[in-house]
């Protein structure tokens, strides 16, 4: 089916000849139909086969199918109900209703210059998008290369945001976009393969699945694993983690691109080998006997290695989402050196750190503010004020950053309750064995933490 | 002595012919500071927000050794 949404209501149409389609085609086909202005949001064929590892596409701007509700297997639930895509058309300028307009405009002002002041939001993001982060965390040792054996290589950079920039630009793509009207970071990109297709967004997450965690160097083959995956709609960081573990298991060899591209494919056709890749890396480890599983939760993990990030490590361990970078995004402080300096391979100050990040964003991600904001909050003192000031205007309350906190606090809450309702135990707060057991390299680094995790949420 | 540098994200502007990423080899002598390879470099303080030895984040009165990696970033941030 697909729900249209405009100013008359909503209605559930037939899906028609997008049923069985990709992100790209279906995009197409819808604005197509539709308008041109509509905004689509849809599953590939991921979604419709009910593969866990599948995720919810939404159109960037230029109408590629690229910007993903990527994590947790939500395509499927999509999928599940029988929905192929949500048509939002909107013919006139939607105007949120807003209590104080003065005021909220006065905020906004000052939020989008505490943004543009920041040298990461105002200037690393816009010019070199996430994969600026490629470089700084292979050179801090804690890149995850060959399914988490190592943590720094050679060829890193060749996959990394500097080298992307410049391909965007050659290819008459873009390096500086935004991924919808309005953003002042723009840290999206609109990359261009050899033969012309335009891809959309190359992010850091999926550069370093498709790319150093496979051994890959190429970044167009990379740039493909991405289309295929957005076509699919297949969630990259799972589906970078999984070909990992594959590789692991002797299925593909690491380094070889167009064996990893050839496995992809698989997943559009249904076969038993695609069944496994949609799945995820979980799944895929049990199916082939692979105890090197980099995986919380069911959920793979991405581009941090735990030891020598350990802040993440924490993060990944605890967050009720399972291994979700975003979740207490600690890189910040490990390595960014932004909101404080803590140690990425001591343990102290980690638990701490991973705890105060994971309450901020939740608050945060119940804004609707994207998360990158978060670099110049953590920064400047007058970033969460600024925040809480906008939504007092918006809605007329007069909420203090104490609230904020408490409202982080207790949306965590409710996840883990939720969890625990579902069967997860502390147990599930762990890493794999793996990490607490391998040294990684340069710094011969292992996980440690085991019941102190148990503490992060002893709020 | 020598240490092998590295600099990102635009840094490789400062050094004539120099390319993100690529090694660069630089002298060094006894004593001789992360603060006095920036000047070496003509790379400007205030630019080298992260300065990493062997991966390790380092102030800029670090004295350098023979071999050492450095890796030198602007302010920078993803995810
Ligand atoms: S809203 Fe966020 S993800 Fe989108 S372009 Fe802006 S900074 Fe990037």
């Amino acid at each position: 089916m697909i729900l249209k949404i405009n100013p008359e209501g909503a209605e559930l149409l037939p899906a028609g000849g997008v049923a069985g389609k990709g992100g790209y085609e279906t995009v197409t086909m819808l604005k197509k139909q539709y308008g041109e202005n509509v905004g689509v949001i849809f599953i590939g064929p991921a979604g419709e086969m009910l593969m866990t590892g599948a995720g919810i596409g939404n159109n960037d701007p230029e109408g590629n199918a690229g910007r993903y509700a990527g994590r947790g297997g939500l395509g499927a639930v999509m999928g599940s109900k029988g929905l192929k895509a949500i048509v939002l058309d909107s013919p006139k300028t939607f105007d949120v209703p807003v209590k104080d307009k003065s005021r909220f405009q006065e905020a906004a002002r000052k939020f989008a210059k505490i943004l543009l002041d920041h040298p990461v939001t105002g200037q690393g993001l816009p010019a070199y998008g996430t994969n600026v982060l490629m470089n700084i965390i292979n050179e801090a040792g804690t890149l995850p290369i060959r399914n988490f054996k190592y943590g720094r290589w050679d060829k890193a950079g060749e996959v990394g945001g500097e080298v992307a920039a410049e391909l965007c630009n050659a290819r008459g793509g873009k390096a500086t976009h935004a991924c919808h009207p309005g953003c002042v970071m723009r840290c999206s990109n609109i990359y261009i393969l050899p033969d012309g297709r335009s891809m959309g967004s190359l992010e850091y997450e999926t550069a370093w699945g498709f790319g150093p965690n496979l051994e890959v160097s190429d970044p167009d083959q990379v740039a493909e694993m991405n289309y295929i995956c957005n076509d699919l709609g297949l969630d990259t960081i799972e589906a970078g983690v999984t070909l990992g573990v594959l590789a692991e298991a002797g299925v593909i060899p690491f380094g070889d691109g167009k064996a990893a591209i050839a496995a992809l494919e698989e997943v559009g056709k249904g076969s038993p080998l695609g069944r496994v890749i949609g799945a995820g890396a979980t799944t895929a480890g049990k199916v082939y006997g692979v105890t090197r599983v980099p995986a919380v939760k069911g959920q793979g993990i991405p581009a941090y290695d735990p030891r020598s990030c350990r802040g993440n490590g924490v993060t990944y361990a605890t967050s009720p989402m399972g291994a979700d970078h975003t979740a207490g995004y600690a890189v910040t402080a490990n390595i960014l050196k932004v909101g404080g300096y803590v140690d990425p391979t001591k343990d102290e100050g980690q638990l701490d750190l991973s705890r105060n990040l994971q309450i901020a964003t939740a608050a945060v991600d119940s804004t609707g503010l994207c998360l990158f904001v978060a670099f110049a909050v953590l920064d400047n003192p007058e970033g969460l004020p600024t925040i809480v000031e906008m939504l007092n205007a918006m809605y007329g309350i007069e909420l203090t950053i104490n609230d904020v906190v408490a409202l982080g606090q207790s949306i965590l809450k409710v996840e883990r309750e939720f969890n625990e309702k579902a069967g997860f135990t502390k147990e599930h707060d762990r890493l794999p064995e793996f990490f607490y057991n391998e040294e990684l390299e340069p710094h011969k680094t292992k996980f440690t933490f085991k019941e102190e995790l148990d503490e992060v949420f002893n709020f | 002595m020598q240490v092998e540098v590295r600099v990102f994200c635009g840094l490789e502007c400062y050094i004539p012919g120099a390319t993100f990423g690529q090694p660069i080899p630089v002298e060094i002598t006894n004593g001789f500071t992360g603060r006095k390879l920036l000047e070496t470099l003509n790379i400007p303080e205030e630019k080298a927000f992260s300065f990493l030895v062997n991966g390790r984040h380092k102030d800029l009165a670090v004295v350098l050794s023979d071999g050492d990696r450095v890796s030198i970033f602007p302010a920078v941030g993803g995810g």
